[in-house]
């Protein structure tokens, strides 16, 4: 425990934010962002973040509540499109493709950029309808016979088919937490996506239905690209290959998961690893 | 005393016994700094004590009212001589009725010479004199009862007594006679609905009450006048009802959900803050005033657009009232469905939104489904208030019950019915004006029918999310 004005001092002294510390670029990106800045009307909430998304990798963001780090990864699907005082400026390109380009259907960017929240938010319908509803919306199947393959095949995926299988049809919402979970990341696996963007995916599991879908992050990878805003440093650290600081709206410091964690550059990092705020 | 004295004079007691019972408590805690010693607060003895002074008395008059005007009869009946009692039942209530004109007359100063040698007036000064000793003893009664239970619960005051408790078992009574009163009126309403609907068809027979085909309630007085012949067949009028219910909603919900639609998702900030209060304010616009607006405005255009295409319109057409009653029930399911809409969790709307739906996808597929409680009770709101709606019917449909599924022409509703069967003067043994009870008992079934299947449709689907 700190008081206040030592944690003050902490942030006056060796800790001021000058750019990003570590190396915030990839050589192969899925997704770059340049000089992202976001204001909620006329309050700023994201100053100046750069950083790239790793084909392939998972990249954790971490950070003391309010940072930005949820407001950061819902500039990658465009979901603060809902908000109408939100204002997103600078780079944020997809394969080189301007994401905010007046010619880009956010209708579009979503499928390929899919999202899981932090709250399990299944749908009041069938767990089938629930997988199902993403491929008939954008048609990705032209009989009853492949879409039920894309739903077997998403559910396998999300290690939920050999629990559902003989209950296809009852109510998304009778599952557990966990449950409900791994079926809210089939429904979005479903739409086969290119990005994977999770807000704090297992904040309202418990420790073992968390371990089920850390794993299954891990094995996701392999396949798409994910980015996972995360309260725990385990979490971090047992399952990213690159973390990503943030504080107060800025990008602290970013690099691999293992040198962040056993060494960090910046003295906030530092103090937040080790538990001395946030 | 009268009534309305004798309770000013309990609520005046209840008052000071407030006040007696705090400083009773305050002297036996021993002083005010020590009432933390006792089990309750001085307030609440003084509550309880109160309590104890009004609800007694308030009983008490209560009884003693429900029995005083039968026990003053039979005494004022006693005092009569032989033969008179032995008159025949009318003559004797005119008798008596007599007797209490002339007994008013006395308490107001109006009579203008008492005779000694009139038998009446003799028994109107008795009825007089029995008045005045029973209001002395009903307030006598009254006040004794209050004395005596404030005393009674005053004398059991100790450190340990429960106040609060035993005030609070007494609010959490006065709170469920209250919810008494509410189910009483229920009854009480559909008892004498009931009561009338049982004459009724004694008159008419049921079976030609529900299925007969014409409607024209005039019944002959004498046995020469010409026309008149009572037909009770209720289907016109329900048809009518139906008719004008159906062209209301068919206009009403898909108006009004598209205005909740649009509302609460589409709509700015500003702009819904200014347009769901517009809208509501139609809510509130007295009927008369959509009845002349159906009768003077809509109603002509209709007959003059029909006139243009070849079709003859009644001045008076079912369309008309039927359009201008879903412009009147609008608001109710727009306002109703935007709040059911708006209810959806957010985190329903971001995960379709999430997978690529679009907003219109979204709001078919995923704000609708789970709002489908909200918006069916919005619906079911407003059918009960477009069946029960009287006064644009009354302006702009007309009164002639023609059984018809033409929209064009004139028809009658069941409360247009019950509006021209009871306004003026009527005999209330005549089947004529018995029917109106019986209309009414038909629309109160079917309205609770209609909340029945709403109460079912909406606990179907109301545990599907969250």
């Amino acid at each position: 425990m700190v008081d206040m004005s030592s944690a003050e001092s902490l942030l006056s002294q060796d800790t001021q934010i000058n750019g990003t510390v570590g190396n915030c670029y990839s050589n192969d990106a899925k997704m770059s962002m340049r000089d992202v800045n976001v204001y909620y009307d006329q309050k700023q909430a994201i100053n100046n973040v750069s950083l790239d998304l790793a084909r392939h990798q998972v990249t954790a963001l971490i950070g003391p509540s309010g940072c930005g780090k949820s407001t950061f990864l819902r500039c990658l699907n465009r979901m603060n499109d809902t908000i109408p005082i939100c204002r997103v400026e600078g780079g944020l390109t997809l394969d080189g493709s301007d994401i905010y380009d007046k010619n880009m259907d956010p209708v579009l960017l979503r499928a390929r950029v899919g999202m899981v929240f932090q709250k399990p938010n299944p749908f009041p319908k069938s767990i089938y309808e629930n997988v199902a509803y993403g491929p008939k919306i954008h048609g990705l199947s032209s009989n009853k016979a492949e879409l039920d393959e894309i739903v077997i095949t998403s559910l396998r995926k999300a290690g939920l088919f050999e629990e559902v299988k003989d209950r296809l049809d009852a109510p998304g919402t009778s599952l557990s937490g966990g449950q409900q979970q791994r079926l809210c990341i089939a429904r979005t696996i479903a739409v086969s996506p290119e990005v994977i963007l999770m807000d704090e995916p297992a904040s309202a599991l418990d420790p073992i239905a968390t371990a089920v879908i850390e794993e299954l992050i891990d094995e996701l990878k392999e396949k798409y690209t994910i980015a996972i805003v995360t309260h725990s440093m385990q979490q971090a650290a047992r399952i990213s290959q690159t973390t990503a600081y943030f504080h107060m709206g800025q990008l602290v410091e970013m690099g691999e998961t293992s040198q962040i964690f056993t060494n960090p550059a910046h003295k906030l990092t530092e103090n937040y690893i080790t538990g001395r705020f946030g | 005393m009268n009534t309305s004295t004798l309770i000013f004079v309990i609520a005046f007691l209840a008052l000071f016994s407030y006040w007696f019972a705090i400083q009773r408590t305050i002297k036996l805690a021993g002083g005010l700094a020590k009432v933390k010693r006792l089990t309750s607060l001085p307030r609440q003895f003084g509550t309880l004590t109160a309590f104890w002074c009004g609800l007694p008395a308030l009983i008490v008059l209560l009884i003693w009212s429900i029995f005083e005007t039968s026990v003053v009869h039979s005494i004022l009946l006693s005092s009569l001589t032989q033969e008179v009692n032995q008159l025949p039942l009318d003559q004797l209530s005119l008798y008596l009725n007599d007797i209490h004109v002339i007994a008013a007359q006395i308490t107001d100063g109006e009579l203008i010479r008492f005779d000694e040698e009139n038998l009446k007036h003799r028994a109107a000064r008795y009825l007089v004199e029995t008045q005045v000793s029973a209001d002395w003893m009903k307030s006598g009664l009254v006040l004794l009862v209050c004395v005596c239970s404030v005393l009674f619960i005053v004398s059991r005051f100790t450190a340990d007594f429960q106040a609060r408790v035993k005030m609070e078992k007494i609010i959490g009574g006065i709170l469920w006679a209250s919810s008494g009163v509410a189910l009483l009126t229920t009854v009480g309403i559909i008892l004498s609905v009931l009561f009338e609907s049982i004459q009724f068809f004694s008159a008419v027979p049921p079976l030609e009450f529900l299925f007969g085909t014409e409607w024209s309630p005039q019944i002959a007085m004498r046995s020469d006048q010409v026309g008149g012949s009572g037909a009770f067949g209720a289907i016109p009028l329900f048809a009518g009802t139906l008719l004008i219910t159906a062209i209301a909603m068919l206009l009403s919900i898909p108006t009004g959900l598209m205005i909740a639609i649009y509302l609460s998702q589409y709509a700015s900030e500003r702009l819904r803050s200014i347009a769901k209060p517009m809208l509501e304010i139609l809510a509130g616009v007295p009927t008369v005033v959509y009845g002349f607006f159906a009768a003077l405005t809509v109603a002509p255009l209709i007959r003059d657009f029909g006139g243009w295409l070849g079709l003859s319109v009644a001045s008076e057409s079912a369309l008309a009232a039927g359009l201008v009653m879903g412009i009147m029930i609008i608001p109710f399911i727009s306002s109703l469905s935007d709040d059911a809409i708006s209810a959806v969790p957010k985190s329903l709307k971001e995960g379709s939104l999430g997978l690529g739906a679009t907003p219109s996808e979204t709001i078919k597929k995923v704000l609708l489904p789970a709002a489908v409680p909200g918006i069916v009770g919005a619906i079911l709101l407003a059918l009960s208030r477009a069946i029960g709606e009287t006064m644009i019917v009354v302006m702009a449909a007309g009164m002639a019950a023609n059984l018809t599924a033409n929209p064009l022409e004139s028809v009658t509703t069941v409360t247009v019915q019950i509006v021209t069967l009871l306004t003026g003067d009527q005999e209330f043994d005549s089947p004529k004006t018995l029917a109106a009870f019986a209309l009414g008992l038909m629309l109160f079934v079917t309205t609770l029918a209609l909340n029945i299947i709403a109460l079912k449709v909406v606990r179907k689907y109301r545990e599907q999310y969250d």
